[in-house]
């Protein structure tokens, strides 16, 4: 993986997902409906990634993913792949919108590498950049599915947490050494003994782990869950700030926040392109508020870019390493 | 004691009330067909009621999009607009967008207790109205009222909303206040809540509900909400238990029929009848009657698991009526 060194401040990196580029989603339909094996879909879905990925360098992007080709929903993509789930039945989202929730029906278990393939793919074109390894959280996993086996909150988030640390353990074996775990399901249930649940499933999954140790959580009641997970076992979080206009920095400085910090600045449901300038603002910001050191701050998006145009995902990149780049340069 | 049971809300659409929806929005059947696929799939979920023995049922409330829907659809000066997360489920509401006094061009309930009365003989209707708190709160308000005048004013209209329905019919008004479980929910809040429930239920005391759910609200909130005149308070036990136990044990229920929300609707696994047994055992001494409903509404799982919710909530009222001695209150007894 020679060829590329990260800078030591205000690297810059993705919250993982991108916009589906041709042919990924008629593939990962194809898969669906066995028209293609697992390894058909493997070898194929890698035009998609090799794409997602070009667009990240050309950005200038220094932490990447594979763009999450493989996955149409970040819960539905690993219950198709997890043993005791089958197929869910149809749940409302809104209006008359459905979605199939995934159903637990046996006890789970890890069967086979489920992201490990397009990780190694994405890192043999990544032009030695880093390729973040990124993994829906067992909280998230365990919330957005139901479940008919375990009828214990506790015991299915340990469940899902083993498997989750398997699939980790494959992943650090093969060299990765950034491991995000995303959690959005959690900042829509800030309670405390939410928040204390899902540590004891981190402990699972990171405990003595040779990585580096994110958590991705986004939009909600970021605020309220803070105070509950700064103990939690990661070396960062990364965070939605952009959206909810970055209220959230004085919470994290009052409470002595010391972690780094994955530090959202494009909002991923606007269209609109957060200028160099209004990046580097937001930058500038954080910076004066005077909590956290520049080596600690990951300048990213506030969350997936799947839902924008590929256009408008990679302007925002690249504006975003841009800023960052300006930002070297000053602190 | 006497325990009955009932649904707290409305149902998921049938497999074949969704096709019918969406073959009606893209224009390919008329009105009367969706109409009738809604009106099949009320049967069903009523059906599915009376056959637990609940003697208070729902029709279901199969057409409303979201709680608030029918009622923006049905009043002037209030429009919906882009989506938002309704409390910590994967599902979205419209926000309803207040652009002046609400002012109702027809009433929605009562219509509906009259075309389905007699499907749910021999047990009687439920209607559930949004509680004004939150539908003022949870709205966008470009009315140039303040939110508790807005929230005063649909009350007002709620008020006329629970009075035709029970003179259609209806045996019980039910509001709901879920905006009350929220995390930045005020005692102002549960105050203006408890006050603007009895302007709703004013002479119907008896026949009223109000309920909180998708979480424990915090006592000082309750406490204010025990205010209201209404006979029936219903919380949500499920969500988080340990802490809807210290609210009961702590604060309880003051002088109301307790509602407890034991049944989980937002999971499909098969409840334990020992779960529902702890919290009424918590009430059973103070009161000569007390109620076992569904966590919320049934329509945040599937179609044939709301059905099995069903059967589960009335077997496990059966049962521990049987085992501590109550008196079960069902359509047979
Ligand atoms: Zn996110």
């Amino acid at each position: 993986m020679a060829g590329y060194e990260v800078p030591r401040k205000f690297l810059t990196t993705v919250v993982g997902s991108y916009p589906k580029i041709p042919p990924a989603m008629e593939l990962i339909k194809k898969r669906r409906s066995g028209e293609l094996s697992e390894e058909e879909f493997r070898k194929l879905i890698k035009g998609p990634i090799s794409e997602a990925v070009k667009d990240q360098i050309e950005a200038g992007i220094d932490i990447i993913s594979d763009g999450e080709q493989s996955r149409e929903d970040m819960v539905v993509y690993f219950a198709e792949r997890v043993q005791g789930y089958r197929p869910g039945d149809w749940v409302r989202i809104f209006d008359n919108v459905y979605f199939r929730k995934p159903i637990i029906i046996g006890e789970l278990k890890w069967t086979r590498e489920m992201i490990v393939e397009d990780w190694i793919y994405a890192t043999s074109i990544s032009m030695g950049r880093p390729v973040k390894g990124i993994i829906t959280g067992p909280y998230t996993m365990m919330e957005w599915s139901f479940d008919l086996k375990y009828g214990d909150r506790r015991e299915l988030i340990i469940e899902l947490a083993k498997i989750i640390r398997r699939e980790i353990d494959e992943l650090v074996a093969r060299g990765a050494r950034y491991i995000q775990v995303d959690e959005p399901a959690l900042s829509t249930r800030p309670w405390r003994e939410e928040a204390e649940l899902l540590k004891e499933a981190l402990d699972v999954i990171f405990k003595g782990l040779d990585a580096k140790r994110i958590v991705h959580i986004c939009y909600g009641r970021l605020e309220k869950i803070i105070p509950y997970i700064l103990d939690y076992p990661v070396d960062q979080f990364d965070l939605e700030l952009k959206n909810s206009n970055f209220r959230l920095l004085p919470y994290l400085k009052e409470y002595g926040y010391d972690k780094e910090l994955g530090y959202g600045v494009v909002d991923v449901h606007s269209l609109q392109i957060e200028t160099v300038e209004e990046i580097k603002g937001y930058i500038d910001m954080l910076m004066k508020m005077d909590f956290i050191g520049p080596e600690k701050v990951y300048v990213d998006p506030d969350c997936g870019l799947k839902r924008l145009p590929r256009s408008v995902a990679k302007a925002k990149m690249r504006n975003l390493a841009e800023a960052a780049k300006l930002a070297r340069e000053e602190w | 004691m006497k325990i009955w049971g009932m649904v707290l809300g409305g149902f998921p659409r049938s497999r074949y009330a969704r096709y019918a929806l969406r073959d009606r929005e893209r224009g390919v059947i008329p009105f009367k067909d969706d109409v009738e696929a809604i009106d099949r799939a009320s049967v069903q979920v009523i059906g599915a009621q009376l056959v637990a023995g609940l003697p208070v049922v729902v029709d279901g409330m199969i057409d409303w999009h979201d709680i608030f829907r029918p009622f923006v659809d049905a009043w002037r000066n209030v429009t919906v607009d882009g989506l938002l997360r309704y409390f910590d489920n994967n599902f979205f509401y419209r926000i309803p967008v207040f652009t002046g006094e609400p002012d109702p061009r027809e009433y929605v309930t009562p219509r509906r207790v009259l075309r389905f009365k007699e499907t749910a003989d021999p047990a009687t209707l439920k209607v559930v109205l949004p509680g004004p708190v939150s539908f003022a709160f949870m709205s966008k308000n470009n009315s140039g009222l303040s939110n508790e005048e807005l929230a005063e004013k649909i009350a007002y209209i709620l008020r006329d909303e629970a009075k035709k329905a029970i003179e259609a019919g209806a045996s019980l008004v039910q509001v709901d206040e879920p905006f009350l479980a929220d995390i930045d929910a005020t005692k102002d809040h549960a105050r203006l809540a408890a006050e603007l429930a009895d302007k709703i239920v004013e002479g119907i005391e008896d026949k009223a509900v109000v309920t909180v759910y998708f979480n424990v609200p915090e006592p000082s909130v309750f406490e204010e909400l025990l205010n209201t005149k209404a006979r029936y308070v219903m919380v949500d036990v499920v969500d988080a238990p340990g802490r809807a136990e210290k609210l009961i044990r702590g604060t309880g229920f003051g002088s109301h029929t307790p509602v407890i929300g034991a049944v989980d609707a937002r999971r499909i696994i098969d409840d334990k009848p020992s779960f529902v047994e702890k919290f009424l055992k918590m009430v059973d001494s103070g009161v000569d009657e007390a109620v076992v409903t569904t966590s919320t509404w049934l329509d945040l799982i599937p179609f044939r698991y709301a059905l099995r919710k069903v059967y589960v909530l009335g077997r496990i009222v059966e049962e521990l009526a049987e085992k501590n001695g109550y008196e079960a209150y069902t359509i047979w007894r």
